[in-house]
């Protein structure tokens, strides 16, 4: 098998450059984080990210043949050789596929992600019927793996003005919760030039999204509850 | 206090090593398609100007449609019309929530796609 | 936003008829002089708002960005008084 992986060194290394590795494969390479392990354990400077390999901490998401996925949960069946895998696009590069996502959490965070309820703490948990927890299924599950918003073009051009498809889908699954009491507050930050309406519904965040969320239907649906809030 | 050291961050970023999905490829084009037209108005303005002033300048720009450049010029345009106005459609049929399902987003971004494409065959075997 | 999509569905439904007459339209007739203005009044728009957008995305530092959008907006313009020119005075 063979792969060809981004590889940067800061310190050693003006510019990066892409290395070529040969592996005889085993029964066990099931999915492209099993073949990197293997590759680590042979050139152990090679570097990226990983933890809980089952798509369920978002450590490793890499560009893979061009698109945007996770290494763990990216079967080796089906990709095409030599594998290419380079880091994700447009965020800045610590070190081979490692990258600095300080600008991804910074715009989640900008969403305000997590319940803003002013009421009492009630004894127990806050009570939601179950059709309105049913509203969460297809957003919550995301693991802010970077894949979306590291494809998503107008991510590209405004990084720092576009909350992103991550942010945005999060953004959503606050707004429509039915336990959250600042519905309107988030829906006036994003009614703004940049934060949202940059996107142009592309739809490369829900063509990569390893854990199949729809970040471009949120986004879809948050305009659709501003035009009828301005009605 | 100590410098901070530069750190070097390069990015990864060739357009050409990112795979671009089909929706991406129609929406890019009707970017692309939407700047040519916009273009194309002063000249469009220009030849509805000559070809309202009199009859010799009628006879003028009808001449033009007679060469081949003029005729490829208007292949293209068309082209570029008929990509922007049915990805401009399915735009704003996906704003209203129809067909934004990726299946069916990847069907209708073909379909535009080709859709044009016929349109524009269609036009240069009128026109050539 | 909204208005913006609605407007366009109107260039839409405006703009086929247009189409057809304004290359044949040799003769004017009040009818569709109206209609070719409303088709352009809708077009120039829509190009405004579409470039506009488009220099959003790319165009960063402000001072050339709003070079470019005034100069844009000045194009538009002159166009638009064009326009109107061929429109209103006739022919000859
Ligand atoms: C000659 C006529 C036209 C010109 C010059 C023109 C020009 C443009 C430009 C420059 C853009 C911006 C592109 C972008 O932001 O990516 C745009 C966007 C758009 N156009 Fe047109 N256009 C024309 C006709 C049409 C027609 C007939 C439709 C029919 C539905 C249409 C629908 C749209 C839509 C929906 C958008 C918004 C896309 C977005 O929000 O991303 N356009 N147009
Ligand atoms: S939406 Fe999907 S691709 Fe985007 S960060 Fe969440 S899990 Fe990753
Ligand atoms: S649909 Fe919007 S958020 Fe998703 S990739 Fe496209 S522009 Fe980005
Ligand atoms: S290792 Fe946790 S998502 Fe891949």
């Amino acid at each position: 098998m063979k792969l060809s992986i981004f590889r940067f060194n800061p310190e050693t290394d003006e510019k990066p450059y892409m290395q070529d590795y040969e592996i005889a494969p085993v029964p066990t390479d099931l999915m492209l984080l099993d073949v990197l392990l293997r590759l680590k354990a042979q050139d152990d400077s090679l570097t990226f990210r990983k933890s809980c390999r089952e798509g369920v901490c978002g450590s490793d998401g890499m560009n893979i043949n061009g698109r945007n996925g996770l290494a763990c949960i990216t079967p080796m069946k089906g990709l095409k050789y030599p594998v290419e895998l380079r880091p994700l696009p447009s965020f800045p590069v610590i070190r081979d596929l490692v990258v600095d996502m300080t600008q991804f959490f910074k715009q989640y965070h900008s969403i305000k992600p997590y319940l803003i309820n002013n009421d009492p703490t009630p004894e127990r948990e806050r009570l939601q019927s179950p059709e309105d927890r049913e509203k969460l299924n297809g957003l919550y599950e995301c693991i802010l793996c970077g894949c979306c918003t590291s494809q998503c073009p107008s991510s590209w051009w405004n990084p720092d003005k576009f909350v992103g498809p991550a942010g945005l889908l999060q953004a959503y699954r606050f707004i429509i919760d039915s336990r959250d009491q600042a519905t309107q507050e988030r829906l006036d930050d994003l009614n703004d030039p940049y934060r949202l309406f940059r996107c142009r519904s592309i739809m490369n965040c829900t063509e990569v999204c390893p854990k199949d969320l729809a970040p471009s239907r949120a986004i879809e649906k948050i305009r659709l509850m501003m035009v009828k809030d301005s009605l | 206090m100590m410098a901070k050291p530069k750190r070097r961050r390069p990015v990864f970023f060739n357009l050409l090593q990112i795979q671009m999905p089909v929706g991406a490829v129609t929406s890019i084009t009707h970017r692309a398609t939407g700047i040519v037209l916009a273009l194309c108005i002063p000249f469009g303005v220009y030849l509805l100007d000559l070809s309202l002033r009199d009859q010799q300048s009628f006879a003028q720009v009808a001449r033009l449609f007679d060469h081949w450049t003029f005729r490829i010029a208007v292949v293209v345009s068309v082209w570029a019309l008929a990509h922007h106005s049915l990805a401009g459609i399915r735009h704003l049929l996906s704003d209203i929530d129809v067909g934004s399902q990726l299946p069916a987003a990847r069907r209708s971004a073909w379909i535009v796609n080709f859709g044009g494409a016929a349109v524009a065959l269609l036009a240069a075997g009128v026109l050539l | 936003m909204l208005f913006f999509i609605l407007f366009l569905l109107v260039h839409f439904l405006i703009s086929p008829p247009d189409s057809y007459q304004a290359w044949h339209g040799w003769m004017r007739n009040s009818g569709i002089s109206v209609a070719a203005s409303v088709f352009f009044a809708a077009l120039l728009l829509h190009a405004w708002v579409g470039i506009r957008d488009v220099l959003m995305d790319y165009v960063h530092p402000p001072a050339l960005r709003v070079s470019a959008l005034a100069l844009l907006l000045f194009s538009l313009l002159a166009i638009a008084a064009w326009v109107m020119r061929i429109l209103l005075m006739g022919p000859g």
